[in-house]
């Protein structure tokens, strides 16, 4: 129970007013079509600069949760979901509302992520410690393949091509490379005067997470976007609360695949979602209601996309891994802040870490509580017309990668790395392995080095990286990740109609 | 789809999987040739990896197994080109030679106005683009300059 003996931080002035400030902040740029809540994360890391670590991750921790919920309201009133986790949220939510129960939809939504949420937070509480122990006696060979790992695993898994996956993550990895040896500090790859400082990871992050979704936002040149916003009628939150608690069989499904889901890295959201509301049909009595207004549809999908949030986070605390592309940048904002999670988080910076997860607890009652009265405000948001969404986004982008170093060569790599990752999302690419390696490949680098250093002392490279139980395991780890993605695509491939031949 | 579709979006597909076949080539190339390879040692092994996995990419591509991402068609390029230059002439002329919060009306007003679906006949529309600009910078400023105090890049003026 250390976890209650870091309470103190949270509970100050200053604490409390960040965690309200990033938690109604999310809710809106959560709702709001078009901002993911990886690029919402992104953006706000410059803003915890001149913060203390604590505060910085508290609002960072703030934001993630609410604008994954925060994506619920647009899925609900537009049947547009605010990020692809609320994809399910919005098969019931949006038909509830446009038979005038937009209020009660959004009502039991929030109390299911509330639910959700904080049983997620509960199982990162309990099984961050015991995992980190374990990890404590991982050696240089171990890190190096969970580093792979996390960049297969995210590789495959995010991407609709494993090999495009794979080759996104290897790209990163090289990135990661460019600048000086941090070993022996010779010049690599440096091809212009912009990367002598190498790329900075958060420049990295708000270009391939912003700049992509900016020129989405310009795809439809100049077309007036109508949203067709169902109107919101009052309900009783005393009512919503009992029916939630009514519908106890969907919330339980949803918090548990959530809480499995989110432990897969990679498996992101999305699959939480749908994957829980498909089970909770299949086990309710009104399976035939499912998708005509069904509340069990709603509870089903918010618990499940909010309590993958806290088991999400766990390998990423633990061994470094990030369980999702948020948490890929949650991990951008805790390097910056001089943290570098792993086994030794807990022994170094446990004042931190725990603040950080009792504060992921406090931030879902925040949550739950203007969720509950910030859900029509939001619907006027959500109305921001794409051109000045796109315009202030990219004014926050040049900021954001500026103010890392005051170093005008971060905005030019991030302009750049964000053009290239826009062409290269057309062509089947996704960016999340693409920061996994430019993440983990410091990582994975200084552990190879000093595994070969240490196997050459011993019985040479292949007996130090190749044997071993955990090695062993590990590597199992890595191919199984590949070739189950490689069998799913071939089974995908195989159901699809092929070009040219009517179905 | 006819035949020549095909070829085409062969073609397209294989674009991207030669460029980085190509990084690849130059990374292995850098990696193998230095005199002290040690700090070489793991890009050495990224290279072979993007090797292997472009040449494996451009083999589906060349197929035409290659269907994730549909490319992109000529329509889409011309209708994303002006706020594309725009992005560019923002961050590479206006912000460094201007100051940020110069620069960044004026990049924030002509992307705005010229994707904005409003009619540019109407003075009404323009106002309202003004109005807007004026309205998100000096929340900007407000919130980094005098807020948060961060410094930011310096041009001929603000």
């Amino acid at each position: 129970m250390e976890f209650l003996q870091h309470f103190g931080p949270v509970f100050t002035l200053t604490s409390m007013a960040i965690l309200c400030g990033g938690t109604i902040g999310g809710l809106l740029l959560g709702a709001t079509p078009g901002l993911s809540p990886t690029m919402a994360v992104a953006l706000l890391i410059p803003f915890t600069f001149h913060m203390t670590p604590i505060h910085g991750l508290m609002l960072l921790g703030a934001a993630y949760t609410a604008t994954v919920a925060g994506g619920a309201i647009s899925a609900i009133l537009l049947k547009i979901p605010g990020a692809p986790a609320n994809i399910a949220t919005a098969l019931d939510g949006n038909a509830m509302a446009k038979k005038g129960e937009g209020a009660r939809a959004l009502q039991i939504c929030f109390i299911s992520s509330f639910i959700g949420g904080v049983l997620g937070i509960l199982v990162l509480i309990f099984l961050t410690p015991v995992l980190a122990k374990w990890a404590l006696g991982f050696g240089p060979s171990h890190l190096f393949w969970i580093a792979i790992l996390g960049v297969t695993i995210i590789g495959s898994l995010d991407s609709k091509s494993v090999i495009k996956g794979l080759l996104a993550g290897a790209v990163g990895l090289w990135i990661a490379m460019i600048g000086y040896d941090s070993i022996q500090g010779v010049e690599r790859f440096i091809f212009s005067e912009h990367l002598e400082g190498g790329v900075h990871i958060i420049a990295a992050l708000i270009g391939l997470f912003a700049i992509p979704q900016i020129i989405e936002m310009l795809e439809g040149g100049r077309t007036n976007r109508q949203y067709e916003i169902v109107k919101v009628q009052p309900h009783s939150i005393v009512k919503a609360i009992s029916e939630t608690f009514s519908k106890m069989r969907a919330a339980v499904i949803g918090s548990v695949v959530g809480i499995i889901v989110g432990l897969i890295p990679g498996a992101g959201g999305q699959i939480a979602g749908l994957v829980s509301y498909d089970q909770a049909r299949r086990f309710s009595p009104n399976r035939d209601k499912f998708g005509t207004g069904e509340s069990e549809g709603v509870v089903a999908a918010e618990t499940a996309n909010n309590a993958m949030v806290g088991p999400s986070l766990v390998p990423l605390l633990t061994l470094s891994v990030p369980g999702s592309p948020t948490a890929a940048v949650l991990l951008g904002g805790l390097l910056i802040h001089g943290i570098f999670p792993g086994p030794n988080l807990f022994v170094e910076h446990a004042d931190v870490a725990w603040a950080f997860i009792n504060s992921l607890l406090i931030g879902q009652v925040l949550m739950l509580v203007f969720g509950l009265y910030i859900a029509g405000l939001a619907a006027h948001v959500v109305r921001i017309p794409p051109p000045i969404l796109a315009s202030g986004i990219l004014v926050l982008s040049v900021f954001g990668a500026y103010s890392v170093q005051s170093s005008y060569s971060d905005v030019v790599v991030m302009l750049v790395l964000g053009l290239g990752m826009y062409f290269l999302s057309k062509y089947g690419f996704s960016p999340a392995p693409l920061v996994l390696g430019i993440i983990l490949g410091p990582i994975a680098e200084s552990n190879y080095v000093q595994g070969s250093i240490i196997a050459e002392a011993g019985d040479g490279l292949f007996s130090y990286f190749f044997t071993g139980t955990l090695n062993l395991f590990l590597i199992t780890l890595v191919v199984a990740s590949i070739v189950y993605s490689v069998v799913s695509e071939i089974r995908i491939r195989r159901l699809e109609p092929r070009p040219g031949v009517a179905s | 789809m006819s035949q020549q579709d095909q070829v085409a979006g062969r073609v397209q597909q294989s674009i991207p999987v030669l460029i980085t076949l190509g990084l690849g080539l130059w990374i292995a190339y850098e990696s193998f040739t230095v005199e002290d390879p040690q700090p070489y040692l793991f890009p050495q092994l990224i290279s072979i990896a993007m090797i292997g996995l472009s040449a494996a990419a451009l083999f589906r591509a060349v197929r035409g197994a290659n269907r994730t991402g549909a490319g992109i068609p000529v329509d889409l390029l011309l209708r994303i080109a002006p706020g594309i230059a725009v992005m560019l002439v923002y961050v590479l002329v206006l912000a460094p030679q201007l100051g940020f919060y110069t620069g960044s009306a004026v990049g924030f007003f002509t992307l705005y106005s010229l994707y904005d679906p409003n009619s540019h006949q109407s003075v009404r529309t323009w106002l309202t683009r003004i109005t807007i600009t004026a309205g998100f910078m000096l929340v900007i400023y407000l919130v980094f300059a005098l807020a948060l105090q961060v410094q930011t890049p310096r041009g001929l003026f603000l």
